[in-house]
């Protein structure tokens, strides 16, 4: 069994968005519903300034906050370690949108909360997420973290990491590099 | 502003042209079973966004656009693609294309046949050919599909073939073709040390540059940006250096009297290959640091630093040649590009690793056609390369910004406008629409751009680019490749409306004008006789999307018989221009100050850039990219924070920007009103927009009177020595307040 997990170097992003738009396309989605985004913010003053990039997207929580509320089980958590949402069984009710500490669910204009799927359907086979591929920075790397030899249990090992958030116990599966800076 | 539903992407084309049916069920369970079970095929093209020409593969599902994979084999975007490629894609199923012929009557477009559209326009051409020579037609473009175009201007004895390019960067190309005879390119993947100035490659987007860059970040390299805006390029670099807007001509300057006078120069290189340095040194000699320092607004020490640095790792080091940022927008562009040379050649790195290479392109073939008797063409209208107009401006590119002058004096009376948008994306939109003026005016575009609205009499609108085949591209130029490569556009989709490709368009015309045989060929057998000397077929293209010749380019200056053998007059670099001496201009570069500054406390100089996730106007109406701008208040002016403050400006505060367009007879002031940025990422003295924005096309529904646009603050000027049109020769009064 798969255990999927991200791993975002958000000081490699340039923000251009093309995560969001492959994803987008990849889902087909109406322009107002995206499942990353982008968080911009300035330090400093002139000309001592930096800026700073961190893209945000449903952290396919260990201990998600989403699923704990969900009234009917419509929120659920695949073994491979994704949290997906049966759209069958959802009411509209919203407590997981109120629920996750990232706010990354939008609703649709069926009335269903939707958020990022880590792509499930497309990576079983071998896929990556458009997100991932398309990044002329590599901002993010994804993979299997059962497998010892892949990309992201190697980076995972090498690099300093950390959870958006991890105070809250949510368990994320997307990691950040820490910055240098 | 309309309002959106779900799968817009897919069902944005009005529902009743599309026959087939949407491959979507209602959620994504459903879509990803559909995935696996529908039919889909992935055909090669390449991303029409911008001019990179980024090849990539188109998914395409029942018969409709599904996604898109960058094509890892290309130099230039190694796999990647920005947000533009998947906009530019979705925008096939555009409502706002123009979907059959049409002709203006009175103020507004009737639909009109092909053939009809053809006899008219066929006839009146050949009316005014007859009464004012072929040299009263001229054929304006973006520039890429010379071809076909220039075959028709050759037969009607034309020499009016005009490229958008002194809208972009006509002074880097113009003094690279004077001084060093050929363009070089920047050796990222194994270059030490490289510096940007008004390039920003995360902005104004080539993914490949931006794999390298990173690559090259990770093996130690150093990259500084000089840029007065904090740009994207600048936030993954080990320093941004912000600069006076208008005055690089000075820190290059500074940066070449710094290697020189602490002799850190490549003297042996200066000695063999170039020519003039002694007349750059006599007229720069007392142009210190200091001096440069006191213009551009950066410390004496940290130019001299910069120069010391990039010699220590000279050849292996670049002060990048540039491209739209610096190369149009000054009274001084041309003499930018100039010192832009002189500083890399300081550096000897010319034709070495790791500095500036030359650009790897394949050697395609051409179709053998028989000779055509045609008459001899006279001067250019444009007046690029004619006596006492614009003697030195590269007639390969010419000048677009000023043809309502050309048909005001008579001299174009028929003007074709191919994939191109001048009352957008030129200066003086109000002055561009008297392009309409002239006898007969023909767009050929994809959508209802501004030109083709307000301007055009007959439209005829061309096929999506994923609907087309176009003959083989080179992927060269700008970044440094060490094997030449090509790649080609397929049709990945059925066209879905009444429109054709540009030699079918070209067909027409000519046959409609009685001249027999002009094009005898197709796409496909031009595309062959352009891959055979590769060896490789067509089909072998629509293999792999990509092709890459497997013979290396070596570094080394070129010689002959022992001599440099640039294709210049000396064959060296040459510092010092003849051809500007001959017409009366310096040879060599020298301080030249802005045409205008700003100085009282309300008014800045007005520059702009490239957004990430926008293309000019090209993209501007893609309801995907557009939600991606609404997001990120992408349509904002940018400007200082502590200038903001003594305006009484916050951020969010809407504000009017206001300039005088005082030119040629034309006095007008301009008004506009938009949201402020305020921001510590930018220099106090100027502000900054976007170019994406500012449509006002009524039929491009999406973007329409989103944000401003800088091009309507700028009169249509001509820089003479390369025709750039300075738009950023402007200043702008701003206050706190709507208009």
């Amino acid at each position: 069994m798969a255990h999927y997990a991200m791993l975002i170097d958000a000081s490699r992003c340039t923000g251009c968005a093309a995560c969001r738009i492959a994803c987008q396309m990849q889902w087909q989605l109406p322009p107002e519903v995206f499942f990353n985004r982008l968080e911009f913010r300035e330090q400093g003053t002139y000309p001592n300034v930096r800026q700073d990039i961190v893209p945000v997207q449903c952290m396919h929580c260990d201990n998600p906050p989403c699923l704990k509320v969900c009234p009917t089980g419509a929120t659920y958590k695949r073994a491979d370690g994704m949290v997906l949402i049966d759209h069958g069984k959802c009411i509209g009710c919203k407590y997981c949108m109120v629920a996750c500490p990232y706010d990354v669910r939008q609703m649709n204009e069926r009335g269903v909360p939707e958020k990022c799927r880590f792509c499930a359907g497309h990576v079983e086979t071998g896929g990556q997420p458009p997100c991932v591929a398309t990044c002329m920075n590599d901002v993010r790397i994804f993979g299997d973290l059962d497998d010892p030899n892949s990309e992201i249990s190697k980076e995972l090992k090498r690099r300093d990491v950390f959870q958006l958030a991890a105070h809250k116990g949510t368990k994320p599966r997307v990691f950040y590099v820490k910055s240098k800076k | 502003m309309r309002t959106f539903s779900r799968r817009t992407f897919l069902k944005a084309a009005a529902a009743a042209t599309i026959a087939g049916a949407m491959p979507l069920a209602g959620d994504f369970t459903g879509f990803v079973r559909g995935a696996a079970e529908a039919p889909v095929t992935r055909t090669p093209s390449t991303c029409n966004g911008c001019s990179t020409n980024c090849a990539m593969f188109v998914y395409v599902k029942n018969g409709r656009l599904w996604k898109l994979e960058g094509n890892p084999i290309a130099m230039k975007n190694e796999g990647k693609l920005c947000a533009r490629a998947y906009g530019v894609a979705a925008d096939v199923y555009n409502p706002d294309r123009v979907q059959q012929p049409m002709k203006r009557v009175g103020d507004k477009f009737e639909p009109i046949s092909w053939g009809q559209a053809f006899k008219e326009i066929g006839d009146k051409l050949t009316k005014i050919i007859d009464k004012h020579t072929g040299s009263s037609v001229l054929w304006l473009c973006h520039g890429g599909k010379e071809a076909y175009a220039q075959m028709l201007l050759d037969e009607i004895g034309s020499a009016n073939y005009v490229t958008h390019y002194s809208t972009c960067f006509t002074s880097k190309t113009n003094a690279w073709d004077k001084m060093v005879g050929t363009q070089l390119t920047s050796d990222i993947n194994r270059a030490k040390y490289m510096v940007f100035a008004g390039r920003n490659y995360a902005g104004g987007i080539m993914p490949g540059a931006m794999k390298k860059l990173m690559r090259a970040k990770e093996r130690g390299a150093k990259i500084v940006v000089i840029d007065p805006r904090l740009c994207e390029l600048a936030k993954i670099a080990d320093e941004w250096i912000p600069i006076r807007p208008g005055t690089d001509l000075a820190l290059y300057l500074g940066l070449a009297h710094t290697l020189i006078s602490e002799k850190l120069y490549n003297e042996s290189f200066v000695r063999q290959y170039v020519f003039g340095f002694d007349e750059f040194w006599q007229a720069n000699r007392h142009f210190t640091a200091e001096k440069a320092a006191a213009i551009c607004d950066i410390p004496a020490e940290t130019i001299r630093r910069l120069a010391r640095e990039m010699a220590r790792n000279a050849p292996a080091s670049f002060l990048e040649p540039g491209y739209h940022g610096l190369h149009n927008h000054y009274v001084n562009s041309t003499q930018i590009a100039q010192a832009n040379v002189i500083v890399n050649a300081l550096l000897g790195n010319f034709y070495q690793h790791g500095g500036l290479m030359p650009s790897a392109s394949p050697k395609l073939g051409k179709l053998a056609l028989p000779k055509r008797l045609q008459p001899e063409k006279g001067a250019r209208a444009d007046g690029a390369g004619v006596n006492n107009e614009y003697p030195t401006v590269e007639t390969s590119r010419g000048i677009a910004q000023h043809m309502p002058d050309l048909i005001a004096a008579g001299k174009v009376k028929a003007l074709f406008i191919y994939h191109f948008n001048p009352l957008r994306t030129a200066p003086d939109p109000e002055y561009q629409k008297r392009i309409i003026n002239a006898e007969l005016v023909v767009s050929i575009p994809v959508d209802w751009n501004e030109t083709s609205v307000h301007a055009a009499h007959y439209i005829l609108p061309e096929h999506y680019f994923l609907e087309r085949m176009e003959a083989p591209k080179p992927i060269s130029g700008n970044i440094a490749h060490d094997y030449p490569q090509v790649a080609m556009r397929f049709p990945a989709l059925k066209p879905l409306h009444n429109t054709k490709d540009v030699l079918d368009i070209l067909k027409g015309i000519a046959k409609a004008m009685n001249i027999d045989d002009l094009y005898p060929f197709t796409v496909e057998e031009d595309a062959a006789a352009q891959l055979k000397p590769l060896g490789i077929t067509v089909d072998k293209l629509r293999e792999v999307g990509c092709y890459e010749v497997p013979e290396a380019i070596k570094p080394g200056f070129p010689m002959k018989d022992g001599k440099p053998a640039l294709n210049t007059v000396t064959g060296q670099v040459e510092f010092s221009v003849g051809i500007f001496k001959l017409h009366g201009r310096q040879g060599v570069p020298t301080w030249i100050p802005p045409l205008v500054s700003p100085k009282a406390d309300n008014e800045f100089r007005l520059i702009h850039g490239k957004q990430p996730w926008h293309s000019h106007s090209v993209t501007s109406n893609n309801p995907h990219l557009l939600a991606i701008t609404k997001s990120y208040n992408g349509t904002w002016m940018w400007i200082n924070k502590g200038r903001a403050e003594k305006l009484g400006i916050k951020n969010g505060d809407i504000v009017t920007l206001e300039a005088k367009i005082e030119y040629k007879g034309e006095r007008r002031t301009v008004q506009k009103s938009i949201p402020a940025r305020v921001t510590e990422m930018l220099h106090p003295e100027c502000v900054w927009i976007p170019s994406g924005y500012g449509n006002f096309s009524p039929r491009a529904r999406f973007g329409y009177q989103q944000g401003v646009n800088y091009n309507d603050f700028a009169p249509a000027r001509v820089e003479p020595l390369s025709g750039g049109c300075m738009v950023q020769e402007v200043i702008v009064t701003v206050r706190k307040g709507g208009n």
